[in-house]
């Protein structure tokens, strides 16, 4: 079942369009991200649900009701906001239980949801501090806390890791996903960050341009992106994006020429190369296309490296693992490309529309 | 014309916390060495006391056989680089590098101008020199930065994460810049950062850092691969080691670990007392495969997901363990499915309880 659904809603603040006649349907109990670029009007989309935004359009459906006219306070949802305010005259543990006070529960009550949602988060041992004298990866877990605290199954997380060390997000993917299988709920996540995406999301929804341009099972909307935006957007690195022409089944760009099978599709095309794609030195050659190009910059980052090069004046991001590369030094190096990795989109309508062939 | 930098007893207490907890370091001229850490590990405490910034409660601070404790910074004769760029209003990028160095006794204006030119050159900047400064973009504007700390010719640069406040986009160029410029090693340079690639791009030798110590000092490839303590085992690495408590067996006093991990009881020289041990490996070290194989132990894939280059993190239980291991992402195995993991020895650390590493050898008996 469908918990939410966006049913040709809009949204414009002044000339700037944040939601334009757009449908999404989020999947009861799963941990759905939704992944754009940053200020494009994601946590808007967060507002909308939540009721703190009004579409200027369209309906949006929760549990399967339109909830057109209800207010923000009667949809039962949990909420952690991206800046994680906490009340800082208050305890920890009043902070966590502050939404359930609102609700009117009783302090005994109270009581023991704090301590088990706190126990969950690991943060127990700071129920009696104030919020400053906790460090900022506490607070955050706090903020969420405060999030998850109430009794529903719906739950938006507006960038809740955003401005936190990467170790700390680290082990805060691991908690959240076990929190969303122990809640048995559904997590309703936005962010801008890559990784982030693909550790934490089950089903994955591509924001763009005020719609959602592709959205499903993520390993699937990676393995296989329809648009090339989602293409360009979701992987670490970032998959590279050539610009080039097809005709008679030869796609051309200004760095290579190959053969492409795009069921007779011609024109203006973008031409998307994973890092992973692209081999450094390689050992045997078959069946690729090479060509020399310079290594401008190594960057380790511990079990892989990250090589920039500069191939005929071609920017190219390529991604190796470190066991494989590990006297790989800057300065000229021989490039090697299969043409069944790349991927072609048509330039009018940034859909797919083939690969290349061997 | 560069120099050390030496810190004896070095330690700032801020009321009852402890930020910099008697350090003891000496950091080679000539080499660029990161202080890598956690937010509140003390690092931009310990560097804004070399730079003058912050009054050390106790202990020394050396440039060379200079005793520069009680200095003021302007008298320390460094250059720094902050994470926000200072940005004075109206000025070009030229005239922004050139006004430090109008202060320069026995520098006339020619030989002046001369140097403005060529550092501007030396970080890419030439194009841009005539533009006012509050009109380039962030990293453009720690590129001038730079240049304005580099142009003094100071013995010392220190960089205080000067990579983060940076766009995405423009991240690339300043690393670029900031490569060339250290791989010149005209300097001592020490950099502060939080960002472990960064540090393992960029650093000569790394000073990890936690709770106001310095936990290990070293080379990035061998801090990497071989951590003394659990902490850089788990700071450094995306996502960092696996740490598994693990049983020691005794068997006529010689120390042997056996299943779940070790399809072959293992022996462990070294290891004295009778203490159990903590299993360290790296994610990307362990080997799995899709059928039964020497050497390796059967278990269950309980998650997967795409990590960087198209790679898989597999999340897998053997027995009540649970570790990752990344896997090609043409090893397609599935949530749910049986696979075999492999725990190369040579790629093994051992660690004490208290997260100290162990000085052990393991072999397969």
């Amino acid at each position: 079942m469908n918990i939410v659904e966006f049913k040709n809603v809009s949204k414009k603040f002044g000339r700037t369009v944040i939601a334009d006649d757009m449908d999404m349907t989020i999947r009861e109990r799963s941990f759905s991200v939704i992944f754009g670029a940053p200020a494009t009007g994601k946590s808007t989309l967060l507002r909308l649900i939540t009721g703190l935004e009004r579409p200027e359009r369209g309906d949006i459906l929760l549990r399967g009701e339109n909830v057109r006219g209800v207010k923000p306070g009667d949809r039962n949802i949990g909420y952690v906001p991206q800046s994680f305010a906490l009340y800082p005259h208050y305890k920890v543990k009043a902070n966590i239980g502050y939404p359930l006070k609102l609700m009117g529960v009783s302090n005994d009550e109270i009581k023991p949801i704090v301590e088990r949602t706190a126990e969950q988060l690991k943060i127990g041992h700071l129920l009696e501090k104030m919020p400053d004298q906790c460090s900022g990866g506490e607070k955050q877990r706090v903020a969420i806390a405060r999030g998850i605290v109430k009794k529903t199954e719906i739950f938006i997380l507006d960038d809740p890791l955003t401005g936190l060390d990467f170790k700390l997000r680290e082990q805060l993917f691991d908690d959240l996903r076990q929190m969303q299988l122990d809640l048995s709920a559904t997590f309703i996540y936005t962010t801008s960050d890559t990784l982030e995406a693909l550790m934490l999301a089950e089903d994955i929804h591509v924001f763009d341009s005020g719609k959602i341009i592709e959205f499903g099972e993520l390993e699937d909307i990676y393995s296989n992106p329809q648009h090339v935006r989602t293409m360009a957007l979701l992987g670490y690195p970032e998959a590279n994006i050539l610009k080039g022409q097809l005709a008679n089944g030869q796609c051309e760009t200004p760095l290579l020429t190959f053969p492409a099978n795009t069921n007779g599709a011609n024109g203006d095309v973008f031409v998307a190369l994973r890092p992973q794609h692209v081999s450094i030195n390689p050992h045997t050659t078959d069946g690729m296309i090479t060509m020399p190009a310079e290594i401008t910059l190594i960057e380790d980052l511990g079990g892989e490296l990250l090589v920039y090069l500069d191939a005929q004046d071609t920017f190219l991001e390529a991604v190796v693992n470190h066991g494989e590369a590990e006297d790989l030094t800057e300065g000229q190096a021989q490039i090697g490309i299969l043409p069944h990795d790349l991927t072609i989109y048509a330039a009018e309508s940034n859909t797919h529309i083939g690969q290349g062939v061997d | 014309m560069a120099t050390e930098i030496r810190l004896e007893k070095l330690r700032r207490e801020f009321g009852p916390t402890i930020a910099v907890n008697d350090i003891s370091i000496t950091f080679p001229s000539s080499s660029v060495t990161c202080l890598l850490g956690p937010s509140g590990c003390g690092k931009t405490t310990l560097m804004r006391m070399i730079a003058g910034l912050q009054e050390p409660t106790s202990g020394e601070i050396y440039f060379g056989d200079q005793r520069v404790t009680e200095l003021t910074p302007s008298e320390r004769k460094i250059g720094m680089v902050f994470q926000y760029p200072v940005v004075y209003q109206g000025m070009t990028l030229f005239e922004t590098v050139e006004l430090p160095l109008k202060g320069e006794r026995g520098l006339s204006k020619k030989e002046r101008q001369a140097r403005v030119t060529s550092t501007l050159e030396s970080l890419d900047l030439q194009d841009v020199a005539r533009v006012p400064v509050d009109q380039l973009d962030n990293a453009t504007k720690q590129k001038a930065a730079v240049a304005r700390a580099v142009s003094r010719q100071p013995k010392i640069i220190l960089f205080d994460e000067p990579i983060t406040n940076v766009d995405v986009s423009a991240k690339l160029q300043l690393k670029r810049a900031l490569k060339g410029l250290v791989r010149q090693h005209a300097q001592t340079i020490i950099y502060v950062t939080h960002d472990q690639t960064e540090a393992m791009t960029l650093a000569d030798e790394i000073a990890l850092m936690d709770s106001g110590k310095i936990i290990q000092r070293g080379q990035p490839r061998e801090i990497y691969n071989n951590p003394n303590a659990r902490f850089g085992g788990w700071f450094l690495g995306n996502p960092g080691m696996n740490f598994v408590d693990y049983p020691v067996e005794r068997v006529d006093g010689e120390p042997l670990l056996r299943e779940p991990l070790f399809a072959r009881p293992t022996k462990v020289s070294g290891l004295n007392g009778d203490a159990n041990v903590v299993v360290g490996i790296r994610p990307e070290r362990m080997r799995v495969y899709g059928e039964p194989t020497a050497n390796a132990v059967e278990g269950t894939v309980i998650r997967r997901s795409v990590v960087v280059g198209g790679q898989h993190l597999l999340t897998i239980q053997i027995g009540d363990v649970i570790v990752k291991a990344k896997a090609l992402h043409t090893q397609s195995y599935e949530p749910g499915e049986i696979i075999y993991t492999e725990f190369p020895l040579e790629h093994v650390c051992l660690f004490a309880e208290d997260g100290t590493r162990l000085n052990t050898q393991l072999s397969a008996s």
